[in-house]
């Protein structure tokens, strides 16, 4: 006989209240890993919007909503040229939804002989050469099964495909690149571009260049890798201020659900927690059982959560049409974070229940019977 | 162990305004086994949970042994290892076997597993249920469920057993069964027992019979046939003062 085995037993006493309870918290825990999984897979995918060597800095405006509303003037271009430490800088456009029949895939606006370009591997075909022309990425290739000399659709300009590339980042695979004045034209960015790309000079180093374009131009989110990559997207932050305040309501609903549960439970079992005060427990033991039930409820709860949310992640992103940039990430600390939040229900749960139990007067109620 | 000796003194209990223990006296001598009679309603199942501290009383003084129960604030561990109680509805848990329910007062006493199977064990031995340990409650007789629940009231080693009407809702059989199972557990254990019953059979197998007649407690003979337990008001206060000699006398 074991406090666990007990506890399970008294659990399976009430079957479908247990389920029902525990699908409660299941379903806020779901809420959290999916959101939680949402927008970390959101802020991994905006760093790889572009392919920035060892030596190079993706410049955005600071606070755009995500890395495709971002808006630099040109000027800025020609600035950064003539500054010290950069060997080249070229503008991007971005354009999102735009492409026919592939709504998740990107359209890079960009100059055919910028230094981001070159570094494309073509499979077939050469790079584009004028505003009627796209080179294609494999992915977007396969996909749609272009070959060169068909046609692409891209907000309704039916361009020729000019060459299939791969470049092993996925983002552009998936896409397509056309020209730099075309992509201005197509996003209504005429005079300005999404991001700029800038490559340093060999005897420069990354940090070295940071700290130089931030202390010029300070209106500036400068993307070096990953790690500030989630900066690029407040999107992605607000989904994970969202996954927050959803964690916060699952609390307080998964909590008022468990203590509604756990309460009727100790009424209708008030014989049982009179009778162990009559043969020596404690409160405190007493209000431990109750408090060890609606923690063990939680945390099937949880477990039942964590499976919902990391399925119910892939769903939602297909269900958005955003799987094609938006990749589900749910790591360890997602599953440690959400089953911490299980028990948490459990123990705020399980607390006026647990105090209601071990302040029964079993004098009373076992003269009831 | 020895049993306890059970010092009442005026003690008082009224509940929603309406006493239901008026000045009750009586001792107890260690290893006494006492049968407390009288009518449903008259004050058993009150006095009884007042003697296992599970209830305070109004005024009066209760002593076991050295403990004022009467002032207990918090009586956990006098109702774990002092009193062992019994109870008319066995309340054994349902979804426990007969062993674990005999180990719940050790689980609470943190008493080790290994100690716990074996005193249970023996506990099960002593009341002829050995064989049912892992039985569920509900697989067994009522007076089955009965010895299971004195066996798990003998669980904390008590020096004060409390049984309120044990054979309520027991056959005729099954009930003698009961009252020569507290009578040996009284012989092995040399434990003070007091055992509430409506049960005239009783009266052979106990030393004392301590009467109660709305909230009155008083001293009463053993014969069985000399007056009604049921009867529903205090015998007259010039009766024969051996039949009805003042409890605390």
């Amino acid at each position: 006989m074991t406090t666990l085995l007990q506890t399970l037993e008294a659990l399976e006493r009430r079957p479908m209240r247990t389920f029902l309870t525990a699908l409660g918290t299941a379903l806020g825990i779901a809420t959290i890993v999916a959101l939680l999984a949402v927008s970390g897979g959101a802020q991994a995918s905006a760093s790889k919007f572009l392919n920035l060597g060892s030596s190079d800095l993706g410049l955005f405006q600071r606070d755009a909503a995500d890395p495709t509303t971002s808006v630099l003037p040109l000027a800025l271009v020609s600035e950064l040229r003539h500054t010290r430490g950069i060997q080249a800088a070229t503008p991007l456009v971005l354009l999102v939804g735009a492409v026919h029949r592939a709504p998740g895939a990107i359209a890079f606006g960009a100059y055919p002989d910028s230094f981001v370009t070159d570094r494309y591997v073509f499979l077939a075909g050469r790079m584009f050469t004028g505003d009627r022309q796209v080179a294609v990425g494999s992915g977007l290739a396969a996909q749609l099964h272009l070959q060169v000399g068909d046609t692409l659709t891209i907000a309704h300009h039916r361009l020729s495909v000019s060459g299939i590339y791969h470049m092993g980042v996925p983002e552009q695979d998936d896409g397509a690149v056309i020209a730099f004045g075309l992509a201005q034209k197509l996003a209504g960015k005429e005079g300005e571009a999404t991001t700029v790309a800038v490559s340093l000079a060999p005897t420069v180093s990354r940090s070295e260049g940071i700290k130089t374009i931030s202390r010029r131009f300070p209106g500036l989110l400068i993307l070096g890798d990953g790690v500030n990559a989630p900066r690029t997207g407040v999107s992605g932050v607000l989904l994970s201020r969202l996954a927050l305040v959803l964690a916060v309501i699952a609390l307080v609903i998964g909590g008022v659900g468990v203590m509604n549960t756990m309460l009727m439970s100790v009424l209708e079992r008030r014989t049982e927690f009179a009778l162990l005060a009559a043969v020596g427990w404690s409160g405190p033991q007493i209000a431990m059982r109750v408090m060890a039930e609606g923690i063990l409820t939680s945390i099937i709860g949880a477990g039942l959560g964590l499976l919902l949310g990391v399925v119910g992640a892939q769903l939602l992103v297909g269900l958005l049409g955003a799987s094609e940039y938006v990749a589900p990430n749910v790591t360890a600390w997602d599953l440690g974070q959400a089953l911490l939040v299980g028990v948490l229900l459990g123990v705020l749960g399980g607390m006026y229940p647990a105090w209601r139990a071990a302040r029964l007067s079993p004098a009373k109620v076992l003269a009831e019977r | 162990m020895p049993g306890s000796k059970v010092e009442v003194e005026e003690l008082t209990r009224a509940l929603d305004g309406k006493v239901v223990l008026r000045d009750v006296s009586f001792l107890i001598e260690p290893g006494e086994l006492v049968a407390l009679t009288g009518p449903s309603g008259s004050g058993k199942t009150t006095l009884l949970q007042l003697l296992g501290g599970l209830d305070r009383p109004t005024s009066g003084r209760i002593m076991v042994d050295d403990i004022a129960v009467h002032a207990l604030r918090h009586p956990t561990r006098y109702r774990r290892e002092v009193v062992g109680f019994v109870f008319q509805l066995h309340h054994l848990l349902p979804a426990l076997t007969a062993q674990e329910n005999v180990e719940l007062p050790m689980v609470a006493a943190h008493v080790p597993r290994r100690e716990r199977h074996e005193r249970a064990r023996e506990l099960l031995d002593e009341v002829g249920l050995l064989s049912r340990a892992a039985s569920l409650p509900s697989s067994l007789s009522g007076g089955e469920r009965q010895r299971i629940a004195i066996a798990r009231a003998l669980a904390g080693q008590p020096r004060l057993i409390l049984a309120d009407e044990p054979t309520g809702s027991l056959d005729a059989l099954a009930t003698e069964r009961i009252w020569e199972l507290l009578a040996s557990v009284r012989q092995r254990h040399g434990s003070t027992i007091l055992i509430a019953s409506h049960d005239r059979g009783l009266l052979q197998h106990v030393e004392r019979n301590l009467a109660i007649r709305e909230g009155v407690v008083f001293e009463q003979g053993l014969d069985a046939n000399q007056s009604d337990p049921d009867a529903e008001t205090p015998p007259p206060s010039g009766g024969d003062p051996h039949d009805h000699a003042p409890a605390n006398a």
